[in-house]
């Protein structure tokens, strides 16, 4: 049917070195989500506080980082601090984009989460003698993570999926990275990035599975 | 105040950048949410056990980078020697992408629209059809549209991957300027401030209709 | 011994047509286009001028190849790694894009006898007091994704142990992280090298040296198994470099000391 004949034999022989670049892949992820949390709870505590200066920080944060695309974010990272003298290297870049990217779309799910709590309850702690940081931190994060759950989790997908994006700033490591090396040396695109897409659907499924039996674990009440 | 050698004719070059943004993600999102609300719908009818294989396949376009996608769909249209073109592939891969957001979003929507509400519509003697049209589809258009808008919003902005196929997006156009002007960061700083530019006003429009239309607000 | 394969090529494109068996060649000379892949970030090869035109030694390649032939010539704009995408798809017909002959890539496409050479030279930021090929052990280096030069410079990195190695995905954005600072140096061809650098674009870089790999010879390419293009191909090479049109391009695009395309003491 095709004039073309596939070589799997050569992608196969690649797959040990693939499996290793989607570790790394599994590693930028988790950081640049670690990261993306708590920049993102310190983002929602800007918008509630009094400060203007915060709140505005706050809000063009979240804008910036939902209405430009993460390839844009993660160009600027390298490309657009350099010219600042500010050098990071492809991993540092990438995980700097994402994780901005990240915080952004976090902290607006966090808003919405927080709409579903009432106020009463951090009040409630105030009146028992915390102060409003321990209110926040031990009666409103806590829910606010699990209201947020599902979304977290989308993100943390998300997160998986943009790693791809490493590429385009001399990432060489993680998968795609690492396919793209490969792709470049033999020019058989369709076999490698076939297995790399094989690669990413797994690693995306364990990640969401592993979340639905986080879920079932802590959200047991 | 800036010292700087972009002429005219880049910020026309630019302007051409983002009206391949545009077009690529207007076709895009045109066809991938009529192919959403087909899939949706079927979703919906078949149920959750019968439309296993269809969730999956769709399953497939949001766990698989884009970028991987939009690759893979080039070497396969080569391979099978299709002849498209960037801006084809680009198109066609993009749609299934929003077809398979837009799908989970439709069968939100008509899971929201009150099963009670259906059956009255049924009992009224309505047909299947008459009840999609006149009861289903206005309620699940409340529910759905702001994250419908989300979704377009995220086409737009995904869609700056097509550069990869050599596709002279927005994105792209501004790395070509950057290439010939070595002005990265101004350059770079117009191309974030045009994707705003898009995105923010409709991003605003979509969170003031979940406002208004939200029940308990 | 070339006229005779171009002979037997000729032969072989008569015997298809009476098969009723067209090949590349004739429907390229049938739709009266010829496209080429070329690589448009890759001066003085391919780059834009001041209206984002086309302009390079490929670019003015293509055009000769398309006069030989008798058609008008189309230029696709490929990035490095699209160039392959395209052509298999037929989007293009023929790669005119720096492509360098390597053994594993011939598994895949059918590559022509040189038409370009390429030396390396390493370039490298002033700030960081590289002067030779062997001051940039350690360091962080980068050089375009998949070239030859990437190939060869990644294998030394990981000889020399220690330093990084970075591949960017265009020539341009190795240039321009070597002037931001974000690489130390970077191996690419020297006519690539001195043409950026002499752009003035890029302060702060400067040509330090060569580097000792070997000549990288560019091919064209085309599907491996359309030897009748390939044989014209062959023949329009030897043509241009016959007439001094070769000569004339590269005067005009590189100049300086004209790179010979054969190599000492064996056939192609």
């Amino acid at each position: 049917m095709f004039k073309y004949s596939f070589q799997w034999n050569q992608a196969l022989k690649a797959l040990p070195q693939m499996l290793d670049g989607a570790l790394v892949t599994m590693q930028i992820a988790l950081l640049s989500m670690a990261i993306g949390l708590v920049v993102a709870i310190i983002l929602t505590l800007f918008r509630l506080s009094g400060s203007r200066l915060l709140r505005g920080f706050a809000v063009a944060w979240v804008e910036i980082a939902r209405n430009t695309p993460a390839l844009f974010q993660i160009y600027m990272a390298h490309f657009g601090l350099g010219s600042f003298g500010i050098h990071l290297s492809p991993f540092t870049s990438l995980l700097a984009g994402i994780a901005f990217n990240n915080a952004g779309y976090l902290a607006e799910n966090f808003r919405g989460a927080l709409k579903a709590i009432p106020d009463t309850q951090a009040r409630a702690g105030r009146s028992l003698g915390m102060t409003s940081l321990q209110a926040f931190r031990l009666i409103v994060v806590p829910q606010m993570l699990r209201i947020a759950f599902l979304p977290i989790t989308n993100q943390m997908v998300w997160a998986i999926l943009m790693t791809s994006l490493g590429v385009t700033v001399g990432m060489n490591t993680d998968l795609a990275g690492v396919t793209q090396a490969l792709n470049a040396r033999t020019f058989r695109t369709f076999e490698f990035f076939a297995l790399a897409a094989v690669i990413y659907y797994l690693i995306a499924k364990v990640v969401t599975l592993a979340a639905r039996l986080i879920a079932s674990r802590l959200f047991r009440y | 105040m800036f010292d700087t050698s972009l002429s005219w004719g880049d910020i026309v070059f630019l302007a051409q950048g983002a009206g391949m943004t545009l077009a690529v993600t207007a076709v895009s999102v045109i066809a991938g949410t009529i192919l959403g609300i087909f899939c949706g719908v079927i979703r919906v009818q078949l149920g959750p056990y019968w439309s296993i294989p269809l969730t999956f396949v769709l399953d497939i376009f949001r766990s698989v980078p884009l970028l991987i996608q939009l690759v893979l769909a080039n070497a396969f249209q080569s391979i099978a020697k299709l002849g498209w073109p960037p801006f084809t592939t680009s198109c066609v891969v993009l749609s299934l992408y929003t077809a398979a957001y837009c799908t989970e979003i439709v069968r939100g929507g008509i899971d929201a629209v009150p099963l009670t509400t259906r059956r009255a519509g049924r009992s009224l003697g309505l047909s299947w059809w008459q009840d999609m049209r006149f009861i289903v589809a206005p309620l699940a258009t409340r529910v759905s549209l702001p994250s419908w808008i989300g979704l377009t919003l995220g086409v737009m902005k995904d869609s700056a991957l097509v550069l990869w196929l050599g596709l002279i997006e927005l994105l792209r156009a501004s790395q070509i300027l950057v290439t010939r002007l070595q002005e990265p960061l101004f350059i770079l700083l117009i191309c974030g401030a045009i994707y705003f530019l898009i995105s923010f006003p409709i991003a605003r429009l979509g969170g003031y209709l979940e406002k208004r239309w939200s029940p308990n607000d | 011994m070339r006229i005779t394969t171009a002979a037997f090529g000729l032969m072989a494109a008569i015997t298809m047509v009476s098969t009723a068996q067209a090949d590349k060649l004739d429907d390229i000379v049938g739709s009266g286009t010829l496209r080429c892949a070329v690589v448009l970030d890759f001066p003085p090869m391919g780059s834009r001028d001041a209206s984002n035109n086309p302009v390079g030694f490929d670019v003015d390649y293509c055009n000769d190849l398309a006069k030989a032939l008798g058609v008008t010539a189309e230029i696709v704009e490929t990035p490095f790694p699209e160039r392959i995408p395209a052509l298999m798809s037929g989007r293009v017909d023929v790669g005119v894009a720096s492509t360098s002959d390597t053994l594993e890539r011939a598994r895949t496409v059918g590559m022509t006898i040189p038409y370009f050479a390429f030396e390396m030279a390493v370039t490298a930021n002033e700030k960081t007091g590289i002067k030779s090929f062997e001051d940039m052990k350690g360091k962080v280096v980068g050089a375009t994704a998949g070239t030859f030069e990437a190939i060869a410079l990644e294998k030394q990195v990981k000889a020399w142990g220690g330093g990084e190695f970075r591949p960017y995905q265009t020539q341009a954005d190795v240039f321009l992280a070597l002037s931001q600072g974000q690489l130390d140096a970077t191996v690419s061809t020297s006519t690539v090298a001195q043409a950026n650098v002499k752009t003035g674009k890029f302060p702060g870089i400067a040509v330090v040296g060569k580097a000792p790999f070997d000549i990288d010879y560019v091919a064209l390419f085309t599907n491996r198994e359309e030897y009748g293009l390939i044989n014209f191909l062959n023949l329009f090479i030897n043509q241009q470099v016959r007439t001094g049109r070769y000569a004339e391009l590269y005067e005009k695009w590189v100049g300086g000391d004209l790179p010979s395309l054969t190599v000492n003491g064996v056939y192609r």
